[in-house]
């Protein structure tokens, strides 16, 4: 690994865990309230950085300045498990690998020893089952490398622009129209 | 300038603007060193490096030895400068929790809702850690490496992710909170 790879993945990695911090991620109940729906910063925060990224990305390879990474893999049985079992610990820890990494740093011990001692665990645990639940699960209904556009033969932009439309409604309805429950404790 | 020191010293800024600050974060990643931002890959480099000095005989298979190889890549990197980064967020906010009296569970909901003892959130915590991380590897990523990143990039896979974990999330909090939900 050369220096300069070392010190952009530092970097983005500082940037990454400060944005966690002050969008509120690192802490329990920012997490789990957006499942109880009595507050949606979370699916803000990620749908706001989505539409920036996404659009980010596709003008910057529109223009020929970038080539993207490989595209995380589509085998639909896996990705739709994989983000219900995921749910589930969500809900109960209220973090999720990224976040309990940036509260480790603010000092919680509740992220720093059953988070990242959990993770690893969790981790040994897979690693050591892969060949018995991997390939068979990512075998149902896999689709590959793809991006939207391409398998539905549709504009990035338009794709970009849809989803740009469909976030801001969605804000306006959770802002402005108190699309959210009350917490009644 | 002062406004914006301000706000940048806030315990709490507007999830918009924290958004912006991540989606910019994730397109550099891939501008800069073509990668894309993740945290649940690191975990498993770390945990087969780990594994090995420990007992070299398990954790000598396919996976650990060229899937996840034992080395220092730069996801291990990107997770170091997380952490780095949460303690910046928090010390410019004056909430760092190293050495306070509060540090091993500083949520006022959790306690109201499940009370104070410590262990019952550690045991919760730790629980739900194992279960995150097995799920990432299921899926192919977490919420950075699959839901952020793979939605950033239009992939179907992030979107599919995205709607198991909220409709079990919402399931699972339900059953947690019962009445309280």
């Amino acid at each position: 690994m050369s220096t300069s790879i070392v010190v952009i993945a530092l970097f983005l990695g500082v940037f990454f865990g400060f944005a966690l911090n002050k969008a509120g991620l690192t802490k329990y109940h920012k997490i789990v309230n957006v499942f109880r729906l009595t507050d949606l910063a979370v699916l803000k925060f990620m749908m706001t950085a989505l539409i920036v990224s996404m659009s980010g990305l596709y003008l910057l390879r529109g223009l020929g300045l970038v080539t993207f990474p490989t595209i995380p893999a589509t085998y639909i049985a896996g990705n739709v498990i994989g983000g219900l079992i995921f749910g589930v610990g969500m809900a109960l820890s209220g973090f999720c690998p990224g976040t309990c990494a940036a509260g480790a740093g603010e000092g919680k011990l509740d992220y720093i020893v059953p988070g990242l001692f959990g993770f690893l665990v969790g981790a040994a645990l897979y690693g050591l089952t892969y060949q018995y639940v991997f390939p068979a699960i990512s075998a149902i209904a896999n689709v590959g490398n793809v991006v939207i556009p391409d398998l539905w033969n549709l504009s990035p932009f338009l794709v970009v622009l849809f989803f740009t439309l469909m976030s801001l409604f969605l804000f306006y309805l959770i802002d402005r129209a108190g699309l959210h429950r009350t917490d009644r404790g | 300038m002062k406004p914006i020191m301000a706000y940048i010293r806030r315990d709490e800024w507007s999830p918009y603007v924290a958004g912006i600050l991540l989606g910019i974060v994730g397109v550099l990643a891939v501008w800069l060193s073509n990668s894309l931002l993740g945290a649940s890959g690191a975990f498993e480099t770390m945990a087969g490096m780990i594994g090995k000095a420990l007992s070299p005989e398990l954790f000598n298979n396919m996976y650990f030895n060229y899937i996840m190889p034992p080395e220092i890549t730069s996801g291990v990197i990107l997770l170091i400068g997380i952490f780095f980064g949460g303690m910046l967020g928090a010390a410019t906010s004056g909430t760092l929790k190293w050495g306070k009296k509060d540090a091993a569970n500083s949520d006022a909901q959790w306690k109201q809702i499940f009370g104070q003892q410590t262990w019952k959130r550690w045991a919760v915590a730790f629980v739900g850690a194992i279960i995150l991380e097995y799920a990432a590897g299921i899926a192919g990523g977490c919420t950075s490496g699959l839901a952020i990143s793979g939605g950033m990039l239009l992939a179907p896979a992030a979107f599919l992710f995205i709607a198991g974990m909220f409709a079990s999330g919402i399931i699972t909090a339900m059953i947690v909170y019962r009445k309280r939900y």
